[in-house]
């Protein structure tokens, strides 16, 4: 018991030192070949192409990868369905369509922040509202109708989207596309500062209950009585999850998959005690996400593949990998 | 010694139809009361509103003299530990985890501490699944999932069980085991309420029985009592008789 239950502990250690090493190297992966010696010297164009494209487009993807694989894992545990994800809830659709919107209507800023942030957020939380409202059924919520209202918010939101491509104009139909492949950009350290507070902010809350979500992913009755405030854990897991998720979706488009495969794997190789699940989730899909997003820098060059598409060409069969393995033993 | 448990006109009704009603006992430490009744009797119903689960719709429920609703849930948790009757099979912890989280509401710690492991190790050992450990649940067989889970209510060190059919996919040994845990558990002054089909198991191990008979409480006596005056059986069964064994006990048989 002891040393089992103390031994997953040190994969967090792990991922973490990875993700550091993910930081501070990936940087270096790119087109254009940058030398040690010109960006020690801080010498152009060496020392610009680092910091100002490469290293904030690694951070923004080590966060985003993060944010995205721990509000899968926190979805999961809350709904104890391991396809539940902001993906499959309609979360990530609802923040498209929010950002979309921003962009179709022109919005640069409202209440001083980003107008993309703001309605990002504004479409997660009406499109949670919706699916969470309609698979309530007498005050108990079950994890099949909200996968399947999930399904049907994303539907009517990708409909939607299309709709309002038809309206704008050619060079806002240009960034919706670009916007909706899903992948990530150079971006000013302002922006990325803002990001970091937010996710760090909202992952923190997170995992300070892991051993709430660990009651929850049994069941609900399991954790009231285990001493859980339900009610109240509930709707914080699905504030903090689709605030996670809607501030990474306005940054990065959609991306889908590490929501999934990220938790996944962490819980059928190291464990699924959310005190380590989650920490091991949020820096293994940071790593996951900065490293796709490194290869479709180089895999293409001078052209990119979104990160995103990476993620879902590698991911995606591991993925089966995975599952046909374990079925077998 | 003043009850651990008070009920007193107790009522739960879903749609107009009362599944419960005027609901009155007091349970005390040292006694295991097993709830028995027909299919759809509000057994289930009645330990749920006990452990807090639902509200009742009427009359009043107090856990050491306080009314059940004024108690946090983490303080009440430190007193009551429910056995559920239905647990999803697939879950995806060890049966070592699943049983650490009794020890939840004990410890304000991120990692267990020694004595929390000293406790998981106790109560898994009583159980008969200490073996079992460092295995899925997902990969246990029905009885060993439900023995783990047994464990982890004990490791919860409660004053008040309750168990929603605890001897559910038990072999005959191992059901018999279960029940004198809980006599073990009276022993040390908690008090337990258990759900259970088996009128014969009821009365080998239970110190007193209570019968609900459409949401209303149809029998309430000391297990002497019962064996003494055997009407009660009727209300299961017309084929029901008491009986005395070779070796002297009573024995509810069939005919």
């Amino acid at each position: 018991m002891s040393g089992s239950s103390r031994h997953p502990a040190r994969w967090v250690g792990v991922f973490a030192l990875v993700f550091i090493a993910s930081g501070l190297l990936l940087p270096f992966v790119g087109p254009v070949a940058l030398s040690a010696a010109r960006v020690r010297m801080h010498q152009e164009p060496d020392w610009s192409i680092l910091v100002q494209l490469r290293l904030s487009r690694t951070l923004l993807g080590l966060l985003a990868g993060g944010a995205l694989a721990l509000a899968g894992a926190l979805f999961q545990a809350v709904l104890r369905d391991a396809l539940a994800t902001p993906y499959t809830l309609g979360i990530s659709a609802g923040a498209s369509l929010g950002a979309v919107t921003s962009i179709w209507l022109g919005w640069q800023q409202v209440a001083g922040l980003p107008a993309i942030w703001v309605t990002a957020l504004l479409g997660s939380a009406v499109v949670l509202a919706l699916v969470v409202g309609a698979a309530l059924q007498q005050r108990r919520l079950s994890s099949f109708s909200l996968l399947l209202s999930g399904l049907a918010a994303n539907s009517v939101c990708s409909a939607f989207i299309i709709v309002i491509y038809g309206l704008v104009s050619a060079s806002q139909s240009f960034s919706i596309s670009r916007w909706l492949i899903g992948g990530l950009d150079a971006i000013d350290y302002v922006t990325l500062g803002g990001f970091v507070v937010v996710v760090a902010i909202a992952a923190s809350i997170v995992i300070r209950q892991a051993k709430s979500w660990n009651l929850m992913a049994v069941d609900p009755a399991w954790a009231a009585t285990r001493g859980a405030h339900v009610t109240r854990l509930t709707l914080s897991g699905y504030a903090a999850g689709s605030i996670l998720t809607a501030v990474t979706v306005a940054l990065t488009g959609p991306i889908g998959f590490v929501g999934l495969v990220v938790p996944h794997l962490v819980r059928t190789r190291i464990g699924a005690d959310h005190r380590v699940l989650m920490p091991c989730a949020f820096l293994g899909g940071g790593i996951l996400l900065a490293a796709c997003d490194a290869v479709g820098r180089i895999v293409m060059a001078p052209s990119e593949v979104p990160a995103g598409a990476v993620m879902a060409i590698l991911g995606g069969p591991y993925l089966v990998w995975v599952l046909r393995q374990r079925s077998i033993a | 010694m003043t009850p651990r448990l008070r009920l007193a006109g107790v009522a739960w009704e879903v749609g107009g139809r009362p599944v419960l009603s005027g609901v009155t006992f007091d349970l005390r430490g040292g006694e295991v009361a097993v709830v028995t009744g027909r299919n759809g009797a509000g057994k289930s119903t009645l330990l749920d509103i006990v452990a807090g689960l639902r509200q009742s719709t009427g009359g009043d429920v107090r856990l050491d003299e306080r009314p059940l609703a004024a108690w946090d849930p983490r303080a009440r948790a430190r007193v009551i530990a429910h056995l559920p009757q239905i647990v999803r099979p697939d879950l995806p912890f060890l049966a070592g985890e699943l049983v650490l989280m009794g020890r939840y509401p004990h410890t304000d710690r991120w990692f267990e501490g020694d004595e929390d492991r000293a406790a998981v190790e106790r109560a898994m050992r009583r159980t008969h699944c200490w073996e079992l450990r460092d295995r899925l649940l997902q990969t246990l067989s029905g009885g060993e999932r439900q023995r783990v889970l047994l464990a982890a209510c004990f490791a919860q060190e409660p004053a008040l069980l309750l168990l929603d059919e605890p001897s559910t996919h038990l072999d005959v040994d191992q059901q018999m085991h279960c029940f004198s845990l809980l006599r073990e558990e009276s022993a040390r002054g908690a008090a337990c309420l258990a759900v259970t089909h088996d009128l014969n198991l009821a009365l080998a191990y239970a110190t007193r029985l209570i019968v609900l008979a459409d949401g209303r409480v149809a029998l309430d006596a000391s297990i002497e009592d019962a064996i003494r005056s055997t009407g009660w059986l009727s209300l299961f069964s017309p084929r029901l008789t008491m009986t005395t064994t070779a070796a002297g006990r009573a024995w509810v048989s069939y005919s």
